[in-house]
C-alpha cells in the first residue's frame, strides 16, 4: 500500500468514526407556555411564513432534512440552530421583558428588509423557505404593527 | 481499484467542503459571541476593585454616536465593544433598589444592540438599526439614574420612514448619527438632560 492510499483509507475511517457522534435533536411536542401565541394573536397567513422560513432555527422545533443525520452536515445544524435560539426564540418570546420584546420585533422587521434573514446559505439548500415579495411586506408589516401596539402600552 | 479510488475521493470532498463550512460558520459565531470572553475578563477586573459606573457606559455610547456621525463603522464597532466591556464593570451595589429592576432590564438589551453593532464594522446601516433601539435603552438609562454630563435629547424626524428615531448627545449642537455627514444637521434639540451632582 502505498502512502496515498493509506491517507486515503484513514479519511475514510474518520468519515465513518464520527457518523457515531450525533448531536441532541431540537425536537419538542407540546407548545411552550412562553410561546410567542400565548401572548399575541398571529395571523394564520404570517405563523405559516414563520414556521416555513424562520422556525427550523428559531423555535424548539426543527424540520430537519435527510442529511442531518450525516456528519459532520448534522454538527453544522446544530450550531447554526443553537446560534438561532440564543439569538430568537418564537417558543419563548413570551417571556422575554417587554423592552426585549419590542426589540426583537424590531428586529426581525429590519432583518427582513435588509434581506440578512433568513440567511443565504439556508434558502440556497430550502428553496420553500425563501421569501416572496409579499411574504417579507407579510412578516414586516406584522413585525411592527404588533411592536407598535407593545410600544403604545 | 478504480472505484476505490473514486470513492475515496468522493468522501475527501465533502470532507473539505463540510470542513471549509464549518471554519466560516465558527468564525461567525466568533464574532457573535467576541464578548464572551471580555466579559469574563471583566468579571475578574471587577473582583479586583475596578468598578465602573453607567456614566463609563453612556461616554462609550457617545464615542459610538459620533462614530457614526462620520461615518465611521469601524471606529463605531469598537465604541460598540467598550460599550459591552464596560456595561459589564457596572458596579450594580451603587443603585437603587428601584433602579436595579430597571437596570437589569435595560442591561441585557444594550448589552446585545452593542454587540450586534460590534460585530458588523462593516456595515454601517445595520449598525444604525441598533444605534435606534440603543439610543432609547440608553435615553430611559439616564431618565432614571442620572448622567455626569449634561446632555442633549435630540430627535431625527426622517429616519425610521419618518417615524422618527432620538439619540443623547454631549453637544447642544446638532450632528446627526443616522444619517451622517449627508444630513448632519437633520435633527431638533428635544430636551436638556442636566448633569446631576
Amino acid at each position: 500500500m502505498n502512502w496515498a492510499k493509506k491517507i486515503l483509507l484513514s479519511l475514510l475511517m474518520v468519515l465513518i468514526l464520527i457518523q457515531f457522534i450525533q448531536p441532541a435533536r431540537n425536537k419538542s411536542s407540546e407548545l411552550s407556555s412562553t410561546d410567542i401565541k400565548k401572548t399575541f394573536s398571529i395571523p394564520e397567513n404570517v405563523q405559516l411564513v414563520l414556521q416555513i422560513s424562520c422556525y427550523d432555527c428559531h423555535s424548539n422545533n426543527t424540520n430537519y432534512p435527510w442529511y442531518s443525520k450525516i456528519q459532520p452536515f448534522g454538527w453544522l445544524l446544530a450550531k447554526h440552530i443553537k446560534n438561532g435560539k440564543a439569538e430568537l426564540n418564537f417558543n419563548e418570546f413570551s417571556s422575554y421583558s417587554l423592552r426585549r420584546q419590542i426589540s426583537k420585533l424590531t428586529g426581525i422587521g429590519n432583518s427582513v428588509k435588509d434581506g440578512t434573514m433568513p440567511l443565504t446559505s439556508y434558502i440556497l439548500i430550502h428553496k420553500n423557505a425563501r421569501l416572496s415579495n409579499e411574504d417579507k411586506a407579510l412578516l414586516i408589516g406584522w413585525a411592527m404593527s404588533t411592536k407598535d401596539s407593545l410600544s403604545a402600552n | 481499484m478504480k472505484t476505490f479510488l473514486s470513492i475515496a475521493f468522493l468522501f475527501v470532498s465533502i470532507g473539505f467542503v463540510a470542513c471549509s463550512n464549518n471554519n466560516s460558520s465558527q468564525e461567525s459565531s466568533a464574532t457573535n459571541s467576541e464578548t464572551t470572553p471580555e466579559a469574563a475578563n471583566t468579571d475578574n477586573a471587577d473582583a479586583q476593585k475596578s468598578a465602573g459606573t453607567i456614566n463609563d457606559v453612556v461616554s462609550h455610547y457617545l464615542s459610538l454616536k459620533n462614530a457614526l456621525t462620520n461615518d465611521n463603522a469601524s471606529e463605531a464597532a469598537s465604541a460598540a465593544k467598550e460599550i459591552g466591556e464596560s456595561l459589564a464593570k457596572v458596579d450594580e451595589s451603587s443603585l437603587a433598589p428601584d433602579q436595579k429592576k430597571m437596570y437589569a432590564d435595560i442591561k441585557d438589551d444594550i448589552k446585545e444592540h452593542a454587540e450586534h453593532i460590534g460585530a458588523n464594522g462593516s456595515d454601517i446601516e445595520h449598525q444604525r438599526e441598533h444605534f435606534d433601539l440603543l439610543s432609547k435603552d440608553m435615553i430611559d438609562l439616564v431618565n432614571v439614574t442620572g448622567s455626569s454630563l449634561t446632555l442633549y435629547k435630540d430627535f431625527c424626524p426622517m429616519y425610521n420612514n419618518k417615524k422618527g428615531a432620538s439619540w443623547l448627545s454631549e453637544t447642544k449642537e446638532i450632528k446627526n448619527p443616522y444619517y451622517g455627514k449627508g444630513m448632519s444637521k437633520c435633527g431638533i434639540v428635544k430636551e436638556e438632560i442636566k448633569a446631576k451632582g
